[in-house]
């Protein structure tokens, strides 16, 4: 992310302040809250982790690796570790599978449709991640609809809420229009003017989507597979709400033992762990980046 | 001896006390390297002066100082005798017309010319009076209710010329201000701006890299090069008699040879010999124009009183509309002749033998490092 | 419209696909106007009851309100303190303006979980949980960001040559902002505005671990509702909510475009 910066400068006068105090003063009020609302939590939660906790939600300051060495040796958290990974893993991969066919379209529509289309796309984002997920409650319950159809053809109606499925269900729609919108970004390389050339040099359809319009898609396919991957491990709401407590993942148990427990060193521990989680992810996507090129 | 002494102390006094604008030493420095090395220049009032250049030569980052929207690292301007230097923008009265233009996109045509006057606290009646004024002077009195994104790229600039001349200012500087329209245009806005100027008889400096615009237009020309002046003139100054290599080459088109000159006022070229005007001693570079070599069959005969002459042989003819340009191959070096075309009939067939002549007067000659 | 080399079965899948990426929020339309008891889907029975039980429901009603007032303070404050620091990481460029800009917009890259968290652990200690200017604060960390990305952008595809325009011509550095700088921003100050007051009118994370009993926010009494029961009360809120966001993005799409404001 960069800032265009003008070529040149106007020349502030120096009055009383002079140009560094002038400027200051002006970046005084952001600075306060990037101060407040940012660094000092997040370095406190970064000391938080190295704390002991006490029974009843005590809090002892000290250094000591404790929850580190806890989290390491406990088969809960490195089972919830290992589910939060892979279901986001999970969520990821079918995000990709059903957002690719729709990004593919959009981008080889133009004018007023695809504008109404990219319309379509967005205003999910715009709806409170709340009401998705109650709108998907209404789906999947049990006398819903969907387990309704699915029992009228004969079938055992399977369950779809209050476990993983349904979180699953839940957050591949919820995270779709970030896939999307990445899947276009990237889309930019992909000229139909290519595609065009590589069936009249006789590819059908099918292989010249694999050997010409895959390839040239990979780098918005990896933007957006790590955006949703990393949107996925962090995400609570839905997780909270469809898993019905009886889905354990890495973002609610940091609200639980945050809130409920009031573990809050080992809440932040978890906090920390999840951006470790994230660094990898950064990392693994430089490198297919890198194998890309 | 002593004579020559008090009229040039007269001299330099009479330019100072006319100079409405006096650059003094004026330095800008971008960490290691000079954008503008000790520039020293006297504008005289009402003098339209070209800063002319290739890009990178300094001549925009000058104007820029001038303005007041960067600050020197050096040296000193001084405008009708005070030094305003450290002056902030706001308050040096100088009328600016960008490249861009720089036109106020929120604000109609009469609010971006009243906005100079707004700043100056004007009462309101005299605004509008002289808004119309300015807007009648460059034709635009019908448009003043328009947003600036409605006009042509000529109507904007005329807008952005009304709207730094409305102030009064004391000295009018030009950034380029032609480049961003087409050819014809060009032509128009040139005569327009130059017969503004007169009118007003304000002062003024005007940046281009287009010799045509500096040439036409001015009547200094200051060239360029690398943050230092190369040479000050007027027009015919700097096109017949350049100080350097890089004034013959920069205003005007050129031939180039390279040769040794023998102190006697000849140089030696390749196997010919050339006589110049002077007696420079040394290695030399020798230029003429094109147009001013004519182009003959070979002519054996020994050539005449104050013109030299070389022999070549016809290598390329371009026709350009109006002028056909006759490419000779002389010993290696190739040199270019211009004639007036003449309803595209070619003098030779490529590769005929020919002459070039032109006159002693006419050739350029400067000392060349060995 | 579209080009000949989408087929039929093509257009069919990307038709189910966009049914999947909508349906949630199609649904809480219909479900709005159940006349049941607990949340189903089709009701069997339609009615406005569930707009009157809203009416009446005067915890979700003080939250709506709370959560405007929020919004609408976070965003003056959020236009305040970011339309100053986007001007000094632009234009003036003192100390590190990259550095600067890159600190300022950090907060986005961190998960609103960790950030909640981290916000709660300083706020108890400093006595700030459940009090609205505690909220104020948690939601600026968030809404200062996409404010400063939006401003700083907006300000560095603006010539600089109108500013400077307007200096030679007179204008002292604070005139020149105010007449040429600050109009000139006009779109990206909209866009700006609708994004701060939708991110924190939507804001659920970080408010949930900031509220308290006694100060809660739509979005926060919503997750609680929905977390412990299933009716179409929340359906009917979700339609008021809905219609809202597609207010402001419609003065959005009228006054700058709606592409250029959020497909970044």
């Amino acid at each position: 992310m960069s800032v265009a910066v003008a070529e040149s400068v106007i020349p502030v006068p120096r009055p009383a302040l002079g140009r560094v105090g002038t400027a200051t003063l002006l970046l005084l009020p952001i600075a306060l809250v990037n101060a407040v609302g940012f660094l000092l939590p997040v370095l406190n939660l970064l000391r938080m982790s190295f704390n002991e906790a006490l029974s009843g939600g005590g809090i002892r300051e000290t250094f000591t690796l404790a929850n580190w060495v806890g989290l390491a040796g406990d088969s809960f958290y490195l089972e919830l570790i290992l589910n939060s990974v892979v279901v986001s893993l999970t969520i990821t991969a079918l995000t990709l599978v059903l957002s690719y066919p729709i990004a593919l379209y959009l981008h080889r529509s133009s004018g007023r449709w695809r504008t109404f289309l990219t319309v379509l796309v967005i205003s999910p984002l715009l709806t409170s991640a709340v009401v998705r997920t109650y709108g998907w409650i209404a789906l999947l319950a049990d006398q819903g609809p969907i387990t309704s159809a699915i029992a009228a053809l004969g079938f055992a109606p399977p369950r779809l809420m209050f476990n993983t499925t349904g979180v699953v269900i839940g957050l591949v729609e919820i995270l779709m229009p970030y896939m999307i919108l990445s899947l276009l970004a990237g889309f930019g390389r992909l000229d139909p003017r290519v595609e065009e050339a590589a069936m009249t040099l006789g590819a059908r359809p099918v292989k010249t989507f694999w050997r010409v319009v895959l390839p040239l898609t990979l780098p918005g396919i990896a933007l957006g597979c790590l955006l949703c991957f990393v949107l996925a491990v962090s995400s609570f709401i839905t997780p909270k709400l469809l898993g019905g407590g009886r889905v354990f993942l890495l973002a609610t148990e940091i609200y639980d033992q945050a809130i409920v427990t009031l573990n809050w060193p080992l809440a932040s521990t978890l906090s920390i762990l999840v951006l470790v989680i994230f660094g990898a992810a950064l990392a693994v996507y430089a490198r297919i980046l890198r194998a890309i090129d | 001896m002593m004579h020559q002494k008090i009229l040039s102390g007269t001299l330099t006094a009479l330019t100072d006390r006319d100079a409405h604008l006096r650059l003094d030493g004026l330095t800008k420095r971008y960490g290691d390297t000079d954008a503008v090395a000790a520039l020293n220049l006297n504008v005289p009032k009402g003098e339209l002066v070209a800063l002319l250049g290739p890009s990178g030569c300094g001549k925009t980052t000058t104007l820029r100082m001038i303005a007041g929207l960067i600050t020197p690292s050096g040296g000193r301007i001084v405008v009708g005798g005070s030094d305003i230097t450290r002056m902030p923008v706001y308050k040096r009265d100088m009328g600016l017309v960008f490249q861009s233009y720089a036109l106020f996109p929120h604000m109609t045509v009469a609010k971006n010319v009243a906005f100079g006057l707004e700043m100056r606290g004007v009462p309101k009646p005299e605004i509008e009076r002289r808004v119309t004024e300015a807007l009648a002077m460059v034709r635009l009195e019908s448009l003043a209710g328009r947003k600036p994104r409605e006009l042509s790229g000529g109507q904007q600039q005329r807008v952005a010329l009304a709207r730094a001349l409305v102030i009064r200012p004391s000295i009018l500087l030009l950034d380029e201000p032609l480049s961003n329209l087409d050819a014809k245009l060009r032509d128009e806005m040139r005569n327009e701006i130059r017969d503004i100027q007169q009118k007003l008889g304000i002062t003024a400096v005007f940046v281009t890299h287009d010799q045509v615009e500096a040439l036409s237009m001015c009547d200094k020309v200051v060239v360029m090069k690398g943050g230092k002046l190369e040479q000050v003139g007027t027009p015919v100054d700097v096109y017949e008699r350049p100080e350097t290599p890089f004034v013959a080459s920069f205003v005007g088109r050129t031939n180039r040879l390279e040769g040794a000159a023998r102190g006697d006022g000849t140089v030696s070229v390749g196997g010919a010999t050339l006589r110049v005007p002077g007696r420079p001693n040394g290695p030399v570079e020798i230029m003429m124009r094109p147009h001013r070599v004519r182009l003959a069959d070979v002519d054996a005969s020994p050539a005449g009183e104050g013109t030299n002459r070389l022999d070549g042989r016809l290598t390329r003819v371009t026709f350009v509309g109006d002028l056909l340009q006759y490419h000779v191959d002389v010993n290696g070096a190739e040199l270019i002749v211009e004639a007036a075309s003449d309803h595209g009939r070619f003098f030779r067939a490529v590769g005929t033998p020919v002459t070039l002549s032109w006159r002693i007067e006419d050739t350029m000659v400067f000392r060349r490092a060995a | 419209m579209e080009t000949n080399q989408t087929s039929l079965p093509m257009k069919i899948l990307v038709a189910l696909l966009f049914l999947f990426l909508l349906a949630p929020v199609i649904l809480v339309v219909p479900i709005s106007f159940s006349g049941e008891q607990i949340l189903s889907f089709p009701p069997q029975s339609w009615s406005l009851r569930w707009y009157i039980a809203l009416a009446q429901n005067s915890a979700i009603i003080s939250a709506f309100w709370t959560s405007l007032m929020l919004g609408a303070i976070v965003t003056v404050l959020s236009l305040a303190a970011a339309i100053p620091a986007a001007y000094v990481i632009v234009r003036m460029r003192t100390m590190g303006s990259g550095f600067l800009y890159n600190l300022f917009t950090a907060p986005l890259l961190l998960p609103t979980i960790v950030l909640g968290l981290a916000i709660l652990i300083v706020f108890a200690s400093a006595g700030f949980l459940g009090s609205f200017w505690g909220l104020v604060i948690g939601h600026l960390v968030i809404t200062l960001p996409y404010a400063l990305r939006v401003l700083a952008t907006t300000l560095g595809n603006l010539p600089l040559a109108c500013e400077e325009a307007a200096s030679t011509l007179g204008g002292r550095p604070f005139t020149v902002f105010r007449r040429v700088t600050l109009p000139m921003m006009a779109p990206g100050i909209v866009a700006a505005t609708a994004l701060c007051f939708l991110v924190s009118f939507d804001e659920v994370v970080i408010t949930l671990f900031l509220t308290g009993p006694r100060l809660t926010t739509l979005p926060v009494e919503l997750f609680h509702h929905v977390e412990s029961r299933a009716d179409p009360l929340v359906a009917s809120v979700s339609v008021l909510l809905i219609l809202l966001t597609l207010g402001v993005v419609m003065i959005v799409d009228r006054t700058v475009g709606l592409s250029k404001t959020f497909v970044k």
